[in-house]
């Protein structure tokens, strides 16, 4: 056993060494923590990081960490983020706020993909902003479904049958139904429901639904967003967020995780070079939504693409 | 940035974090070491604890009061494993599994039907916190010792020694004319309630309760329990049992210390996980690799 710590020690004075980088004078340290690997937050961290890097260049080193899942590990992240004195602390997801905002009152948190900092925080008079050492951006989607909607119009006006297939076990899809239905009604459309309760028939209900309609629309449905393949629809599909867009739909009108981290990434520098203060940086809660398109299967139903779609990748 | 007092500074918050899964290792001793029952329901009891602990704590009830309450609804939790086992029959680990599948309903009905509350420490007045790791461990220390001398008072005890005979001879305990059955739900409701008061412990240090907190707790526990065995090396019998019960509590703040070194390395973060799985590993290898080291040494001699 003595052996053992005595090699540790070893290695722990080497690299105590090998750490003098006290070259730039402005560079700042930001701590990001993300509470687990997973495509949306991923792309946040990435659009966090390329809005600082495009604001900052190498004057910015960010001390990467993600908790892997577990909520008790972004607790032990932020107490070594506060123990390295990092300048900014970049939480992804509710979790990862809530400890950074334990671990520290003083050190900047700019937080993302929190759907309600109100509720995250345990703050019960909200007016737009913390009032402590927190900002950032909300992954709230307002309104998508009535975008969702007036987009099958605007890239398929011959349409008017609108299938809408998901799950009925899942309560979430039900009620999307419900509210795209009054949409498409207005809009003119004839809507028709399609649904299965297990996963294996969807390739069936799938082809029951292309068969009458000329478009089909898939909420968010998590049975959709796992099981459902490109293949079994014959006719379009518009998608109800990305991921699914990416699967089986030509389109969508979604949230993009890469902009709201990146619009986290512009409040941070804000904050580190121009000396705005958290607690008065309003959150930004309305969030603009993206018109986005599947190249391969846009390419496979002849849509053409209007120029202010972007790809989903 | 990698220097050796950043990893110092950090170093109250990891023994802070390390002892409070200390005390949830209390209460896993008392069915791993104990009972020797293999009890999952703590994946379950755990979230309990916090989600309690939180939502009593935002409803104006003290935060001590608070975390009483929590142990006394963690037991239970594991009356209600003790009874899957003794009246249905039902295997240990499957009762364990069936209480933890039910918990993880019954926990987000406790938080409001959310999977997250916060409890904000510029709000309410906390037992302890990330913010102030100092006296999050003094905190923790009195909690660890009081249970600690709890535990070693109560298995002194007619009822506790009649649940040590338990488990160590099932048959041998039935036949001196033991209720064995009683003696396992009375252990397994103990030592969830223990569990729950970690849980409730840990989400006002953390600043939230998760519906997911729990997951993975069995195997924090059991590292805790094993490092700590392995350290003041408490494999053999002879051993005091309030060090045993001590040993737990130790072996949490280690497995949390390691956890400290891996993360202010910077190794690569997606790896955590396989960097926590090998510190365990090595540390349940120890035992077997000095007695063959000793072995080796006494034939050569």
């Amino acid at each position: 056993m003595k052996k053992l710590f005595l090699i540790l020690l070893a290695c722990l004075m080497l690299a105590a060494c090998g750490s003098k980088n006290e070259d730039g004078e402005k560079t700042y340290n930001v701590g990001v923590l993300q509470l687990v690997q997973h495509a949306a937050l991923d792309s946040a961290t990435q659009g966090f990081k390329d809005a600082l890097k495009d604001k900052l260049g190498d004057r910015v080193v960010f001390d990467e960490q993600n908790a892997s899942g577990d909520p008790t590990n972004c607790s032990i992240i932020s107490n070594q983020f506060v123990a390295n004195n990092v300048d900014l602390i970049f939480a992804n997801a509710t979790p990862a706020l809530q400890a950074a905002a334990t671990a520290t009152g003083d050190i900047p948190i700019v937080a993302t993909s929190v759907t309600s900092f109100a509720a995250a925080l345990g703050i019960n008079d909200w007016n737009g902003t913390t009032g402590i050492n927190v900002t950032g951006t909300s992954d709230l989607a307002v309104g998508a479904l009535k975008k969702q909607a007036e987009q099958i119009v605007e890239l398929f006006p011959e349409a008017k049958k609108v299938a809408i297939i998901f799950s009925s076990a899942e309560a979430n899809s039900v009620a999307q139904a419900e509210e795209i239905e009054v949409y498409l009604e207005e809009l003119g459309l004839q809507s028709a429901r399609y649904t299965f309760s297990d996963s294996n028939d969807i390739a069936q209900v799938a082809f029951n639904a292309c068969e009458w309609a000329d478009v089909v629309f898939a909420p968010t449905d998590n049975a959709i967003a796992s099981y459902a393949s490109a293949d079994q629809f014959s006719k379009p599909v518009i998608a109800g967020e990305e991921g699914i867009c990416k699967r089986i739909g030509v389109a969508t009108v979604s949230l993009s995780y890469y902009q709201i981290g990146y619009k986290a990434g512009e409040m941070a520098y804000d904050i580190l070079e121009n000396g705005k203060d958290p607690a008065t940086l309003p959150v930004l809660e309305e969030n603009e939504m993206s018109k986005m398109y599947n190249a391969a299967l846009c390419e496979k139903f002849n849509v053409e693409v209007p120029a202010d779609y972007i790809e989903v990748k | 940035m990698l220097t050796f007092s950043s990893l110092l500074r950090a170093l109250p918050g990891n023994v802070a974090q390390g002892m409070i899964w200390g005390i949830m290792a209390l209460g896993l001793y008392v069915t791993y070491k104990i009972l020797n029952f293999s009890d999952l329901t703590v994946d379950g009891s755990f979230s309990t604890g916090a989600a309690v602990g939180v939502m009593l704590i935002i409803n104006g009830v003290p935060a001590l009061l608070a975390v009483i309450i929590a142990f006394l609804v963690g037991c239970i939790a594991g009356l209600i494993t003790g009874l899957l086992h003794t009246v249905l029959k039902i295997a240990p680990i499957l009762s364990g599994i069936l209480t933890q599948i039910a918990l993880y309903s019954i926990n987000l009905h406790i938080l409001g039907n959310k999977a997250n509350q916060a409890v904000n420490v510029n709000e309410y007045h906390l037992l302890l916190s990330l913010r102030d790791t100092n006296k999050s461990i003094l905190v923790a220390l009195l909690f660890a010792i009081a249970l600690m001398l709890i535990l070693y008072w109560f298995f002194g005890t007619e009822l506790g020694s009649a649940i040590r005979a338990t488990g160590s001879n099932e048959q041998m305990a039935k036949a001196q004319g033991i209720n064995i059955n009683l003696m396992k739900v009375t252990a397994l409701a103990l030592s969830n309630g223990i569990v729950a008061l970690g849980g409730a412990l840990l989400a006002q240090y953390q600043g939230f309760a998760d519906v997911s907190v729990g997951r993975g707790a069995i195997v924090i526990g059991l590292a805790a329990i094993i490092i700590g065995t392995v350290v003041v090396g408490a494999n053999k019998k002879e051993h005091n049992f309030l060090l045993l019960l001590g040993s737990a509590v130790i072996g949490g703040v280690i497995y949390y210390i390691f956890i400290g070194i891996v993360l202010w390395l910077k190794l690569p973060t997606n790896d955590m996980k396989l960097f926590t799985a090998i510190i365990v590993a090595i540390f349940l290898s120890l035992p077997h690799l000095k007695i063959k080291k000793k072995e080796k040494k006494d034939a050569t001699n």
